[in-house]
């Protein structure tokens, strides 16, 4: 019997063209958190998944307590005592808590569910693991911690001894965070293996037992945690030495180009709709939005460019009011918007590389000529903007599907920066990017500023807000909980406005130290 | 004076045994597009299941004489056309809207092709030897007059819909059978990951809906009447699919839809005996369904803007 209760090796999975892992190893521990660590895309969530059964391998072994998987799907990997919590939750929004913690692993009673049976059963595991759940509340109504936690006690339930999670901590503030980390090693005080995904090296080195780390697909090596420190991981994780800080520069903020005027906007989330926000963005400034998905940023920034009903209140841009005006006019009025989501509003993925470069301005001179485009200026200007924005591969009329994360945000990127707008509303400019590609695209919104540019920066990463903005706003709830400059934030102080608390009184100590 | 004799001929108590008896083939054919609709598969083949079922119903009866064989047939015969939808739409990944409209299209000739083929005619067949599902008789209440008239003599098939509406309730909100339907229906991926074989439900769900649909063409040409017409369903399966939007799937909220179209069906027809142009009474059905899926559909966005205003809070 081998020592180790999960051994991957030699994997490789390919999806189409892409490889998504070259060469995976991995080994677990009975009774370790064995952290896999790497950039976005570098192959970590997949290994994860083969090893849940949720792809096929291409080639190589998978080993589950010495036994050799020759088949492999969700249903056998939990048989075989695997649970695994998902980035994206994997539960079902319009039923409850209850059905979602039973759902494939239902307990009967003659022709029926019997519910009485799995609420004392999960109850059980609420009791033991201190946990704060309501069973009976729609998976809709609860809260991301809440939701995270509902997924861990499923895959308790399954009887889960080796539970993986993918990156756990992206969802959280500093504080629920640390909340889940007492959970974690009071399931590894019980002799639970667990496998933690994530790109935060902090957390890591917190947590850990052994780190793995991956990098283009391919396995980097092992080491224990008494044996390395966060810069010789990110050694391993990219291969050099990244400078993510910024030069910031935050003394000539201009006049007013955005005002946010006491707006009330809906949602289909409570926690998410707006009822009466106020705000406003400079020349020459950029103003970060900190808070927890889901509290109103998203709502926030689809009224300002259009996309969402505005039901009370005013937006002015440049001195115009742009209150539900189409997203056309309000482009026209002056504003470039890089949406949160990329693959839904920021590209046309089926079209090539310069048709999403010259999509918004195709209608106007020099790209079109009468009726007709003019495909020769179209060119010129893509083969212009690949070069500056050093987007990979360079070949334009490639479709955007072919590039990897990175290089498809810097079309959005590159697009909306040069038209030299005086707004620039940034939603998660660098979500499910690359480190190269994420260093790029801060420079871009830095550049953008210095050239006069209002930037309105919305980031759930706190170490991007902290990092770019001049102004910090925390939301919480739909409400402005706090505004500070950059200077006076840390994780802290942050942290607790993005959970609600309403004054910084509490921080104050810890805030001093960090000052920049 | 003479308008309220009309009326009162018109709303009797008759009229709501005339409503339940032309809802029933459109409550089974709603109940057929439930069961798919719970995992998120418009089933547009509706009206086409039905139809073959309707075929096979009368053709197994008349041949063997029995209507049990026929209406067994007609679900055999659902399953067999859903069975082929399943395969288009899951394995091969076609649009369950273009397969489901060849569906019905094939249906119709099929239908017509075999009426010719078997029976050696047009248009419809009907005989003597076609065995029809049975009529239920309480002895107990011919001495009662309303009663009487109001619940004797119905076909069986058209007691069972009530029981089978409770059955599907039971089914798609009891069981376990049920949650991994609706899992499947608003959330593949969670099912997935729960360890539950999307496709496999997927499968069951269109096979079951199959069955459902044969019993309705079925309980058309063998209870509601005892003939084969072709294109006999008469965009049954349309209204029943209508019908499910409104009830939004649940059993019994879309057999509410269905009496609404039942009932606006048996007053046309007693419209029509009053002077009312036939052409108006013939377009009351589809009037109604326009109107039923547009005020359901603006009921909804309503309530959905309501919850979603910031100026409402509670």
């Amino acid at each position: 019997m081998s020592e180790y209760v999960v051994e991957m090796k030699d994997i490789v999975k390919d999806f189409g063209e892409v490889h998504a892992v070259k060469d995976g190893q991995f080994t677990l521990k009975k009774g370790e958190i064995h952290s896999l660590i790497g950039e976005n895309g570098a192959g970590k969530s997949t290994m994860m998944k083969l090893l849940y059964g949720m792809y096929p391998i291409t080639a190589g072994e998978i080993y589950i307590n010495g036994e050799h998987m020759t088949k492999l799907d969700p249903k056998i990997a939990i048989n075989h005592g695997i649970g695994m919590v998902h980035q994206e939750f994997m539960l079902v929004n319009e039923l409850t808590v209850l059905e979602n913690v039973i759902l494939g692993f239902e307990p009967v009673k003659g022709m029926t569910i019997d519910f009485d049976k799995a609420r004392k059963d999960i109850q059980h595991y609420i009791d033991r693991y201190n946990m704060e759940i309501q069973l009976d509340k729609k998976v809709s109504q609860i809260s991301v911690g809440e939701a995270q936690r509902v997924e861990i006690i499923k895959t308790l339930m399954r009887g889960a001894e080796i539970i993986i999670l993918d990156e756990p901590t992206a969802v959280l503030t500093p504080q629920e965070t640390g909340k889940l980390f007492e959970i974690l090693f009071n399931l590894k005080a019980e002799g639970k293996s667990l496998v933690f995904i994530s790109h935060k090296l902090n957390e890591v080195m917190t947590i850990s037992d052994r780190i793995s780390v991956m990098r283009q697909g391919t396995y980097m090596g092992t080491v224990n945690k008494e044996e390395t420190s966060p810069l010789d991981l990110t050694k391993k994780m990219i291969g050099r030495e990244v400078f993510l800080n910024i030069e910031k520069d935050y003394s000539k903020a201009g006049e007013k180009i955005l005002e946010v005027k006491d707006v009330w906007i809906p949602s289909q989330k409570e926690s998410s709709k707006i009822r009466g926000m106020s705000l406003y963005v400079r020349a020459g400034e950029i103003v970060g939005i900190a808070g927890i998905d889901g509290n109103g940023q998203s709502e926030l920034i689809e009224a300002i460019t259009g996309l969402r009903r505005v039901e009370k209140g005013s937006v002015i841009l440049n001195g115009k009011d742009i209150t539900n005006k189409t997203p056309r006019r309000i482009r026209e009025t002056g504003l470039a918007h890089i949406p949160e989501d990329r693959n839904t509003r920021g590209l046309n993925r089926t079209m090539s590389i310069e048709d999403n470069l010259v999509a918004v301005e195709l209608d106007k001179k020099p790209f079109t000529s009468g009726i007709f485009m003019n495909v020769s200026e179209q060119d010129k200007y893509a083969d212009h903007m690949v070069k500056e924005f050093d987007i990979r591969p360079a070949d334009y009329k490639l479709p955007t599907s072919s590039l990897s994360g990175g290089n498809a945000q810097k079309v959005v990127v590159a697009r909306e920066v040069s038209m030299n707008k005086p707004l620039l509303v940034a939603s998660q400019p660098t979500r499910g990017v690359d480190i190269g590609a994420i260093e790029s695209i801060r420079n871009t919104l830095e550049k953008a500023k210095k050239s006069g540019a209002g930037v309105l920066l919305v980031s759930a990463e706190l170490e991007e807000i902290i990092s770019l903005s001049d102004r910090i706003i925390v939301i919480h709830e739909g409400k402005i909980t706090g505004e500070m400059p950059a200077g006076e934030a840390n994780e802290n102080n942050l942290g607790l406005l993005m959970m609600g608390a309403d004054d910084q009184v509490e921080t104050d100590k810890e805030g001093e130290k960090c000052h920049e | 004076m003479d308008v309220f004799e009309s009326l009162g001929k018109i709303f009797n108590v008759s009229l709501i045994y005339a409503t339940f008896r032309a809802s029933t083939p459109i409550i089974y054919a709603a109940l057929c597009a439930a069961v798919t609709q719970q995992a998120n598969i418009l089933n547009v083949g509706t009206e086409g299941i039905m139809l073959v079922g309707a075929f096979t119903a009368v053709a197994v009866s008349f041949l063997t004489g029995s209507w049990i064989l026929g209406v067994l047939a007609a679900m055999c015969g659902g399953a067999v056309i859903a069975t082929i939808m399943a395969i288009g739409h899951i394995k091969y990944n076609s649009e369950i809207c273009a397969i489901g409209m060849g569906i019905n299209l094939f249906a119709i000739a099929i239908t017509k092709f075999l009426l010719q083929v078997i029976f050696n005619t047009s248009g419809s067949f009907s005989d003597p030897g076609i065995d029809p599902i049975p009529t239920v008789h309480f002895a107990f209440l011919e001495n009662i007059p309303v009663l009487n008239g109001l619940l004797n003599d119905w076909a069986f098939t058209e007691w069972f819909v009530i029981v089978f509406i409770i059955i599907l309730q039971f089914l798609f909100y009891k069981t376990v059978w049920g949650l991994r339907l609706r899992a499947v229906g608003q959330f593949p991926m969670a099912a997935q990951t729960a360890g539950i074989n999307v496709n496999a439900i997927k499968y069951q769900a269109i096979l079951i809906s199959g069955l459902v649909g044969g019993l309705a063409g079925a309980h058309l040409s063998l209870g509601y009447s005892t003939q084969f017409v072709e294109n006999m369903t008469n965009n049954r399966g349309f209204m029943g699919v209508a019908a499910m939007y409104f009830g939004g799937a649940n059993p019994a909220l879309t057999a509410v839809g269905c009496l609404l179209f039942g009932f606006s069906d048996s007053v046309g027809a007693r419209l029509q005996a009053y002077g009312f142009p036939a052409q108006f009474v013939l377009m009351m059905p589809y009037l109604v369904t326009i109107v039923v899926l547009a005020v359901s559909m603006a009921i909804k966005v309503a309530a959905s803007k309501k919850k979603e205003s910031s100026l409402i809070t509670g």
